[in-house]
């Protein structure tokens, strides 16, 4: 059955954008201040206490930032350079801090839209099957797995995958998104992109996994004891289309919520997950801006992936206001 | 006594108790069994486990005593874990406790703030706070309690927006006792079952992270932990897998324990969920 | 003479967990085509899980334990969940009690009622969408090709239960199995869906087993009645004669406690109840099972459970027929 597209007000997301903006500005506060609270000047701190960062730098920085102005004004200047998305420069990196972002944008991109559609495609099965045999086996099994895969932290996971697949079996490389040897043109070099992700991918989509298949679940059980799914069966509809057509539809609408913030918040686990396998994306600079603490882009970094779970919040709002035909609009 | 029945139709309960006292024993008794520093050589490096008498679970790449390493590591993950928790605990019950309770505008600040933290990944605000204010114990700490609290608040809040119209608090209201009474003594008691479930799981979920700040080399650089071992271990996961085995089992270990004992908790504590699981 | 069109013959359900807990302890019934029983009691006698045996929709944890259902003399493969698919829906239609809870939130009435007919018939999914328009305005749903691009939130209780009617008959079935379906209802609602029922009956034949406790509806519109206690059928016969000369104690009783236009000016007793309450399935209790609850029980009654004897299963059947003209 076809979900009936609905229209949205435009008063629904206008405010859904005004609470967005608050929420970024005030996200944007929080970090200014979690600035101030560094050790030393924020120069300082944001040129890293290495000791190497030399007096031009610092001058630099000062200027750039504002330090010798009132403290509110240089929140005004702050949160100002926020709204233009002038994040600045990385002396580090000798690049332009948006600049270096947006370069490693497509591979955690690729990375998380992976993950997060191997973990609902896995997870729908697992949640669906285990409320299908509550309390048989194949619940029993399940349920034992999502426990562990919860359990575990992932980033042990991966290693110890790199330990099977790449050491031991030689399925899959170690680390890293090409091979260098390997023609990155055409079939082949899509073929050489899968074949690093596949571990990657696998190890950030256990995580999630753990979560969806619980969740779902319990949905599943509860949406089957409904009476409509009874009168389903009484019109003679198939098991496998009662559980996947009538109770998934419905069980599956807080896991849109859940989905969004894992979406959102993706770069936290990928710093992990990047770090392990090497993989050239966002969180992997985060991991190099943290060791060398090169707080400036950190803090970029910070405050562009909580725009991204803002977004994300809204995507969300808007796409259950859209498979959800009993919410209200306001 | 139904106590103990239920504790033993509740197996899984059991096994998770089991579990936590072995790690929190570890932790109690580790300056006894190793006595020296477990940063110290104890024997050759590279030693397999059962292959060096010294070093029952082998030794690492510096000769190093993993069994050490495992009791030592014990003690900062569940100082980290539950002390974290703790704080988190108290910021949370307030917010949460408050913002339910008198509704309105108090409400409407506390929650957008409780939101405004939610919005930030956690594991990354941990990262950037540790960064800031430099990797120690205590500051671990503090970053998890920062990242913890939000989600305290929130099921506090819910708690206590149900609860505050039952006819008990009202007939407290009647009888003229003061706000800080009623949600301290009254209310908040009852709300207790669910505050105590989720602080479990969230040690949990805090120890992981901990671990996860170590691995990453952002742990205090004067304490072994289990994160630290396997982060060193990571150039010998071609030759010396266990070096890494060893600490991820005990960590995957002490998190399932803490799980089980939620969901027993939750189990017995809130026989309502209970009765619509069944 | 043709099979009848729904035989259930000593039809037995009980406990899976306990051997000796049996809710239903041999029910026989006998639809033909283009009637209507009603079966009615208290609840708790076993009323709805005959009708969901018939289905083959027994809830988890039950169990039939003997018996056969026969539907236009072949019999019912119940326990064949996939042979069991290929009748429920098709030949037997089903009406629940919530229709407030009766359809799925998330689809639209239209999707609802076509699936019914996708399921079963080869069509194209126009010509399902085309018929489901003409079913929503067969049920009386006013803008029957808006209503099936609605969401079931936006419908009331009476007009879900219309869309549940109009799924029930999607595929033109011999069988209508109503259970309670007006009792969630408003009274005024509770007339209307009635007389739904036997429009639809008088134009399209079909069968109706109307599972009730309100003996008002039922001398409305059933042709026979049987009367359920605690798992067995205790009494049957013609609505009429029912009426006016119940048999059964527990009939009697049922009657006295129903209140009915015109009975006080006709010198009836005042409405009394039935003392106690219908027994457990798992309370040990050996002869009749009403006999706690009877006025006319003898000592017979506590050794030997009464069979049931072509009209009525009690050893002292009450022959004084109510006063007269109070038969609708």
């Amino acid at each position: 059955m076809a979900a009936t597209a609905r229209r949205i007000p435009m008063r629904f997301i206008g405010k859904r954008l005004l609470h967005a903006v608050v929420t970024i500005f005030g996200i944007a506060i929080i970090n200014f201040f979690l600035l101030q609270l560094a050790p030393g000047d924020a120069a300082d701190a944001l040129a890293g206490e290495s000791g190497t960062a030399d007096p031009e730098y610092l001058a630099n920085l000062r200027r750039e930032f504002g330090l010798d102005r009132p403290l509110l004004e240089q929140l005004a200047s702050f949160l100002m350079r926020i709204a233009r998305l002038d994040l600045g420069y990385s002396f580090r990196y000798n690049e332009d801090i948006a600049h270096l972002i947006f370069h490693r944008l497509p591979a955690t991109l690729l990375l998380m839209v992976t993950s997060v559609v191997l973990a609902l495609g896995i997870g729908i099965l697992f949640g669906v099957t285990a409320a299908r045999y509550f309390n048989r086996l194949p619940d029993r099994l399940i349920s034992l797995v999502a426990l562990l895969l919860y359990a575990t932290p992932p980033f042990w996971i991966g290693l110890m995958m790199i330990l099977v697949f790449s050491v031991q079996l030689g399925w899959t490389p170690t680390g890293g998104m090409r091979d260098i040897a390997a023609s990155s043109k055409g079939f082949a070099g899509v073929l050489d992109v899968a074949r690093h992700l596949a571990l990657p991918a696998l190890t950030q989509a256990f995580f999630y996994l753990a979560i969806y298949t619980r969740l779902l679940r319990a949905g599943m059980l509860e949406v089957l004891n409904l009476e409509y799914i009874r009168v389903a069966r009484a019109k003679g509809i198939s098991e496998r289309r009662i559980s996947y057509v009538h109770a998934l539809r419905n069980a599956v609408l807080p896991l849109v919520t859940v989905v969004g913030t894992n979406v959102g918040g993706f770069l936290g686990g990928a710093v992990l997950t990047e770090t392990v396998f090497s993989w050239p994306g966002i969180g992997r600079l985060m991991f190099d801006a943290m060791f060398q603490r090169d707080l400036n882009l950190l803090l970029s970094i910070l405050v562009l992936s909580s725009i991204f779970v803002v977004l994300a919040n809204l995507v969300v709002d808007l796409l259950y206001a859209v498979i959800n035909p009993t919410v209200e609009l306001r | 006594m139904s106590f103990a029945r239920a504790l033993l139709r509740n197996w899984t309960m059991a096994l998770g108790i089991v579990l936590l006292a072995a790690v929190f024993l570890m932790a109690l008794t580790a300056n006894f069994v190793f006595p020296g520093d477990p940063y110290d050589m104890v024997g050759p490096p590279l030693m397999w486990p059962g292959e060096y008498e010294g070093a029952l679970l082998g030794t690492d790449s510096l000769g190093r005593d993993i069994a050490a390493g495992i009791f030592y590591g014990s003690r900062v993950s569940l100082l980290v874990g539950f002390s974290s928790v703790a704080v988190a605990m108290i910021v949370g019950v307030l917010v949460g406790a408050f913002a339910g309770f008198y509704g309105g505008w108090v409400d409407d600040v506390l929650m957008r703030v409780t939101e405004l933290f939610q919005t930030i990944p956690q594991f990354m605000l941990a990262i950037v706070v540790v960064a800031v204010l430099g990797p120690s114990i205590g500051v671990i700490i503090v970053s998890l309690a920062i990242v913890s609290w939000p989600a305290v608040a929130r099921l506090v809040r819910g708690e206590f927006l149900v609860l505050r119209d039952r006819a008990y608090v009202h007939g407290c209201i009647v009888a003229g006792m003061g706000d800080l009474r009623i949600i301290f003594r009254q209310i908040l008691p009852n709300a207790a079952p669910v505050i105590i479930v989720m602080s479990t799981i969230l040690v949990a979920t805090a120890i992981l992270m901990e671990s996860a700040l170590s691995f990453l080399g952002f742990g205090d650089p004067n304490v072994l932990t289990w994160g630290t071992m396997i982060g060193m271990g990571r150039s010998q996961l071609r030759d010396a897998w266990y070096i890494i085995a060893i600490p991820g089992v005990a960590l995957l270990l002490t998190a399932l324990a803490l799980n089980l004992v939620g969901e027993g908790l939750n189990d017995l504590l809130n026989p309502r969920l209970r009765q619509r699981k069944a | 003479m043709a099979a009848p069109l729904l035989e259930i013959d000593d039809l037995r359900v009980g406990i899976r967990s306990n051997a000796a807990a049996e809710i239903l302890r041999g029910v026989s019934l006998t639809i033909e085509r283009g009637e209507t029983l009603a079966v009615v009691g208290e609840s708790g006698c076993g009323k709805s899980l005959t009708s969901l045996s018939v289905m083959g929709l027994l809830p988890d944890g039950l169990e039939k334990r003997g018996g056969t259902i026969r539907f236009e003399g072949a019999i019912l493969p119940i326990t064949d969940n996939e042979a069991m698919r290929r009748i429920r829906g098709r030949r037997i239609g089903m009406v629940f009690q919530e229709p407030m809870a009766a359809l799925n939130p998330v689809f639209t009435i239209g999707d609802q009622v076509a699936e019914v007919i996708l399921e079963h018939e080869a069509v194209s999914r126009a010509d399902a969408m085309a018929r489901v328009v003409d079913l929503l305005a067969r049920v009386g749903l006013p803008d029957p090709a808006q209503i099936a691009r609605e969401h079931p939130h936006r419908l009331s209780g009476g007009q879900r239960q219309r869309v549940v009617i109009a799924m029930a008959l999607a595929c033109r079935p011999d069988l209508l199995i109503a259970d309670e379906p007006t009792t969630a209802l408003d009274v005024t609602v509770q007339a209307q869906i009635m007389r739904l029922l036997q429009e639809l009956q008088r134009d399209l034949g079909i069968a109706i087993l109307l599972i009730t406790h309100n003996l008002g509806l039922v001398a409305q519109v059933a042709d026979r009645v049987a009367v359920m206690y605690a798992g067995r059928k205790v009494e049957e016969a013609a609505t009429a004669g029912l009426f006016a000369a119940p048999q059964h104690p527990y009939t009697r009783g049922l009657l006295a406690a129903t209140p009915r236009p015109g009975r006080r000016r006709a010198g009836e007793p005042p409405l009394t109840e039935i003392p106690g309450v219908v027994p457990s399935v798992t309370e040990l209790l050996s002869g009749c099972r009403f006999r706690p609850r009877c006025a006319f029980a003898g000592d017979v009654c506590a050794s030997v459970d009464p069979a049931f004897g072509g009209r009525v299963a009690c050893h002292f059947p009450q022959t004084v027929e109510l006063v007269p003209g109070v038969v609708t």
